[in-house]
């Protein structure tokens, strides 16, 4: 009987203690943070206050906001509609090729992403190897402005998300159980039909995990609209960073992380809400 | 089972070990200081150097003041950060008499409003900021002031550095303010003034080199030192300083508070002072020294080079970037947010 | 025959596709790591110098071991503590349930740049000195979710009745871990790993804040550089590292055909 609890016990004291210090702690440092008032020399100093709340509801920070909002979601939309067919092809291989498979998606990442957002410069470039390309066909007389658009910036985000949201579809599509697809088209359905009923529905989880595990570094990456969009525009990252390096106002800085972090959060949360009622709340 | 404790136990003990060890850690803009010349000074001194860099003035900043100096003996802040750190005294106040090369500096840079006395700092590099023009595209003639480029013939054309302090320089320089202004009112004038500009800019970049080279953007504003690399992988690059006025930068050297290895901090220093230290570094960034006696060794064809060491009468249009103090900073990063946003 | 092969065209062609997104700007790396030029982005001609400094820079080469001895150990300590948060967050009911979970979704809502400063703060607090250790910490930290994340997902998938089978035979919970759970999970585990060692190599922006003297690792050097325009020197790195990978692949894939 001992034994059965110590088990038990130990993982939870150990994940506790880890979450506390590190998670908790940290998220609750920055929370009290945003109340206090700004310092040049000390940073931050008392007295508490609501200041960088009120400043928040300022048109400025809303343009970024939507901004990011606007960039973040069209790469998760284009990633999921690329990631899906991509995940279910696998998905549907035989085991053997599909760790190779799945490793060969890995594989990329072992080489610095920078290093290799910093490539995707040389083929994009107004004389690079795209232009070169197009210009030698003679498909195109001028070159095109590839770099330093919102177009960089959203095939730089595709490229370094992508495999974050093929995935956790994978897992998922993986369990899917045959039989009910089999059963469909028995029944008659056809395999639009099929899709629809079946298996779309049972593959949300995956395309939820899948979209979070996007969107949200899409939103605050920085390097990447710095790199490939010519720094021309501020996204929430960059707001974020500038704030806490750039003017030192760590309290700012903070409540736009923490509104962002509880906007996200409540999102999340209604949708656990809907889903509660039709499978048992599984998150994750 | 034993290899793997043994495996464990080396690679756990290095970086304990590390710290008592002959030692100085050194924090400095990547790229300027060439690794020959750290090996050498460890061959030398016998003293080891862990070296790591950083990208802008603000990381290294935020490092020392978020955690109280985790363990730096030298960095090198820009002009502007060394009149703040050392105004919040986060600098160690330097002993000359250890620095006994300190008379190969070049007068021309020292007890600069940033740092008086220059009781805090030791210049390390230096640059101005001016206009860089492509002559394939434009004739370098065509430009000779900051106000040039708001002409309507460089719509989409223009590369700024990335530095919300550069870009407002520039404009304040056309207004005839100050690069140091305060006044809000003066910088309120600049943000509408860099508005103008905005259909003009088609890059914000520090990654200049590749910019310039490649024809990514053919007119803008770039580092001499930049500049005069990119020329010679790209000869119809000119530099321009502006008639309007410009920023002169420089990078220097200093100690912060709470070093744990003093005695090894002044090593380096005096080292980097001396005068064949300086023109090894000088060959290798390509950026102009403070350092007179380095200068005075360097190949003819640099040393006499109009871009790379101005006249006496170009500098003096030139003034040294001082920090405004964090409310003009915020001010500046306001409007700089909005710039970016499209005004 | 000819049917089979038309039923799998579109989607082998589908597959090419995306792949080739994957690796060509690694393949333009490569070849790029042996252009002539210093600071260039274009082609000016071939030239063999990189590799030559490459290999003549030790302190590089110290960064790429210290990345790698960062990566082992943060994925190991990670895979440990989040495969033990899942299987608790999936078998046992215990108050504050709901508040674990609210804490790995923190970590995975934390924008990095908040995660990097906070955790510098929290260490400067209790006076951990910045390097190996605190780097670390943070990376064991953020990695956390993910491995939680993937042991879940997969422990989701298991027939609910089986522990409650062994619980019925007599076994406790210690034999249930180690005979049941982990042989089923260890799949799920080795990917959290790996997904944990990739994360940790590739980190830039926790790393940043946390880092101190005398432990630098190579995405920080690299990093550093990018703003400033990278050294061809990191070309060739990446290139010999990924062709080392690569190898490393293979041979194990060999391997495993050899002995099914």
């Amino acid at each position: 009987m001992k034994n059965e609890n110590g088990l038990k016990y130990f993982s939870l004291s150990v994940i506790w203690i880890w979450l506390i210090i590190f998670a908790l702690l940290p998220f609750l440092l920055v929370s009290i943070v945003s109340f206090l008032s700004h310092d040049e020399n000390h940073l931050i100093r008392l007295p508490f206050t609501l200041a960088h709340y009120i400043d928040l509801n300022n048109a400025i920070y809303l343009k970024i906001f939507e901004k990011s909002f606007y960039l973040a979601g069209l790469c998760t939309i284009i990633c999921l509609i690329l990631g899906y067919p991509f995940a279910y092809a696998i998905a549907r291989m035989e085991n053997h090729f599909k760790s190779l498979f799945i490793l060969l998606i890995i594989i990329p990442f072992w080489t610095s992403s920078l290093i290799r957002t910093y490539s995707m410069i040389t083929i994009l470039k107004p004389k690079g190897i795209i232009n070169s390309v197009l210009l030698w066909l003679g498909i195109i007389d001028k070159p095109l402005a590839l770099l330093y658009s919102d177009i960089a910036v959203v095939i730089g985000l595709i490229y370094n998300l992508l495999p974050f949201m093929v995935l956790p579809l994978l897992t998922n599509i993986e369990r899917l159980d045959n039989r009910l697809l089999d059963a469909a088209r028995d029944l008659g359905a056809n395999r639009f039909t099929t899709f629809r009923k079946i298996t779309l529905p049972l593959t949300m989880p995956g395309i939820i995990s899948g979209s979070i595990l996007v969107f949200l570094p899409a939103m605050t990456i920085f390097y990447i609209p710095d790199l490939l969009g010519g720094s021309k525009s501020i996204l929430l990252g960059n707001l974020i960073q500038n704030q806490f390096l750039v003017t030192q106002n760590w309290p700012l800085g903070s409540a736009i992380s923490i509104v962002f972090t509880l906007l996200l959060g409540f999102l999340l949360f209604i949708y656990w809400r809907t889903m509660r009622g039709k499978e048992h709340g599984n998150l994750i | 089972m034993k290899t793997v404790l043994a495996l464990l136990l080396s690679v756990f003990a290095t970086p304990i070990l590390a710290a008592n060890e002959n030692v100085v850690n050194v924090y400095s803009w990547s790229g300027v200081i060439p690794d020959a010349v750290i090996q050498q000074f460890e061959k030398e001194s016998g003293v080891k150097v862990n070296f790591s860099t950083f990208d802008s003035n603000e990381v290294m900043y935020a490092k020392l003041k978020a955690s109280k100096n985790p363990g730096y003996d030298i960095i090198e802040p820009s002009s502007y950060y060394i009149d703040r750190m050392r105004r919040q005294g986060m600098l160690e106040k330097l002993d000359k008499t250890k620095l006994s090369h300190f008379n190969n500096l070049n007068p021309d840079f020292l007890n600069a409003p940033y740092d008086p006395h220059n009781n805090f700092s030791v210049p390390f590099i230096w640059g101005v900021t001016g206009i860089f023009v492509n002559q394939d595209y434009f004739p370098a003639e065509s430009l000779a002031r900051w106000s040039d480029l708001w002409e309507k013939r460089f719509t989409d054309k223009l590369m700024m550095l990335d530095d919300t302090r550069e870009v407002f320089s520039m404009a304040l320089r056309v207004l005839g303010y100050s690069v140091n202004d305060s006044n809000p009112e003066h910088i309120k004038q600049a943000y509408l003034k860099l508005k103008e500009l905005l259909p003009n800019i088609k890059i914000f970049s520090s990654a200049v080199l590749s910019i310039l080279i490649d024809e990514d953007a053919h007119v803008g504003m770039a580092w001499n030192g930049d500049v005069y690399k990119a020329y010679k992988e790209n000869p119809q690059l000119r530099f321009i300083f502006p008639k309007d006025g410009f920023v002169i930068w420089v990078d220097n050297f200093a100690i912060p508070k709470d070093a744990p290895h003093r005695t090894n901090a002044y090593k380096f220093l005096n080292f980097m002072l001396r005068a064949d230290i300086a023109r090894t570094v000088a060959l290798d960034n390509h950026f102009p020294t403070p350092n007179l006696a380095g200068q005075k060794l360097l190949p003819p064809e640099i040393r006499n080079n109009p871009i790379v060491y101005p006249s006496h009468d170009i500098l003096r249009r030139g003034e040294f970037q001082t920090d405004v103090g964090d409310e003009a900073l915020s001010l500046y990063e306001k409007y700089w947010e909005r710039l970016k946003m499209g005004g | 025959m000819k049917s089979k092969i038309m039923q799998y065209l579109p989607a082998s062609l589908y597959l090419t596709l995306i792949y080739l997104f994957f690796y060509i700007p690694i393949i333009i790396l490569i070849i790029y790591s042996f252009n002539k030029a210093q600071y260039s982005l274009l082609w000016h001609g071939f030239s063999l110098r990189w590799y030559e400094e490459l290999f003549a820079d030790t302190d590089l080469w110290i960064a790429v071991w210290h990345s790698l001895v960062l990566g082992f150990f943060a994925a190991t300590a990670a895979m440990c503590i989040g495969s033990l948060a899942a299987v608790s967050l999936y078998r046992y009911a215990f108050k504050g349930r709901q508040l674990l979970y609210g804490m790995v979704f923190i970590l995975i809502l934390t924008p990095d740049i908040v995660m990097g400063i906070s955790l510098l703060i929290l260490f400067s607090f209790v006076k951990i000195s910045l390097g190996f250790w605190s780097l670390l910490l943070a990376h064991i930290t953020f990695c956390i979710p993910f491995v939680v994340v993937t042991v879940y997902s997969r422990m989701a998938s298991f027939d609910e009745y089986i522990f409650e089978a062994a619980k019925d035979l007599g076994a406790n919970d210690v034999l249930i871990f180690r005979r049941i759970i982990i042989p089923l999970l260890w799949p799920a585990m080795l990917a959290g790993w790996l997904l944990s060692f990739t994360l940790s190599v590739d980190d830039v922006i926790i790393s940043y804040f946390v880092t101190g003297p005398g432990f630098e690792i190579l995405p920080l050097k690299i990093y550093s550089m990018v703003r400033l325009g990278v050294k061809p020197e990191i070309n060739a790195l990446c290139s010999v590292t990924f062709v080392l990978t690569l190898l490393l692949v293979i041979i194990s894939q060999v391997a495993l055909r050899k002995k099914p």
